[in-house]
């Protein structure tokens, strides 16, 4: 058997933020309510940015210093 | 036509083959498909008053409803893909009507059902590793033999020049340190590549996101082919042994939708 943990109830809210707020399929950039034809109301722009900065401002909590990419 | 719709249609996520919503919990808004040459949306009606452009907005400053919906947003693509691959769509994304997504779903029709394709028998896989620098630099201290060597002069050295050693020896822990991270991060990242289909890093989160004490020194998902799953999950149990002991935690979560293997090609970069 392994002990890695197998995702249940107590993975931490974080995990399931990182993904549903910042990955998953975008269909077509930041329209916001009816274009003519496709009126797809895609609220990403502002009010979404990246699961990040969606916490901070959540939190108020202000960046310690600039974020490291890895590679 | 009427008026504007009071409510809007919320997508959670696309397959090809029917799921049984009944059998899918965790709803409070009432869960139904919409269909479409062959593919299957699942949706939700929600209230244009809290999923508005302005009532979302205020909704997305509440910590506690984020929570919520998002949780809820998870379980519920979790629950349907356990019958079928699923296209998981990012959370808030709402159509005015169903007409409106059964456009959508005929302009990116074919493009879902390859990605779907691709997607059968696969499961996303997450890993985070992170580092406790104290524990990782003490290890450093009685392993590099490097260190120990200057360690050893310090011993036997002169005030003055015992403080310069020390001082080397910090810069040269620091060194080290770095590359050991990049090392793990590189190597981890290395072996479970070679046993998935897709791979991807992304960001990494600081610790006020993490709340841990650790730094988060890599962020990655895999897409693993389901027989390669126990060979991927006995690579992170040997990953873990190698590197656990000096302060480099492995944080392995699974199987996640495939939020990470769904880009649409054609510019329509996610995260953009």
């Amino acid at each position: 058997m392994n002990s890695v943990m197998v995702k249940s109830k107590d993975v931490t809210l974080l995990e399931i933020l990182d993904r549903v707020l910042d990955k998953g399929v975008v269909i077509s950039g930041d329209l916001v309510i009816s274009v003519a034809d496709v009126d797809l109301i895609y609220l990403g722009l502002k009010v979404l940015l990246s699961s990040v900065e969606t916490m901070e401002k959540l939190r108020g909590a202000p960046f310690a210093g600039p974020m490291q990419e890895a590679n | 036509m009427e008026m504007a719709e009071e409510r809007l249609v919320y997508l959670y996520c696309v397959l090809d083959k029917e799921p049984n919503l009944k059998e899918i919990e965790g709803s409070e808004n009432g869960l139904y498909l919409v269909c479409h040459n062959g593919l299957y949306a699942v949706t939700g009606k929600v209230e244009h008053l809290e999923f508005g452009e302005e009532g979302l907005k205020k909704n997305m400053a509440d910590f506690q409803w984020v929570k919520t919906k998002a949780s809820m947003h998870e379980r519920i693509i979790e629950q349907v893909m356990t019958g079928a691959p699923v296209i998981p769509f990012k959370f808030g994304t709402l159509f005015n009507t169903e007409g409106s997504l059964k456009t959508m779903l005929e302009q990116y029709g074919e493009e879902f059902k390859a990605i779907l394709r691709k997607l059968a028998n696969k499961q996303e896989w997450g890993l985070k590793i992170y580092c406790n620098s104290e524990k990782l630099k003490t290890s450093l201290s009685n392993d590099e033999a490097e260190i120990l060597e200057i360690e050893n002069e310090i011993k036997s050295s002169s005030v003055g020049k015992g403080y310069f050693l020390k001082k080397k020896k910090e810069e040269l822990i620091e060194k080290t340190l770095n590359e050991r991270i990049n090392e793990c991060g590189q190597e981890s990242f290395e072996l479970l590549k070679e046993l998935s289909f897709e791979a991807c890093i992304n960001k990494l989160l600081p610790k006020q996101v993490t709340e841990r004490k650790e730094d988060m020194v890599l962020n990655s998902a895999f897409l693993v082919s389901k027989d390669e799953v126990n060979n991927f999950l006995n690579m992170i149990d040997t990953l873990k042994m190698h590197y656990e002991n000096n302060g480099l935690l492995m944080d392995c979560t699974g199987p996640w939708p495939p939020y990470n293997f769904c880009g649409l090609s054609g510019g329509k970069k996610q995260n953009e």
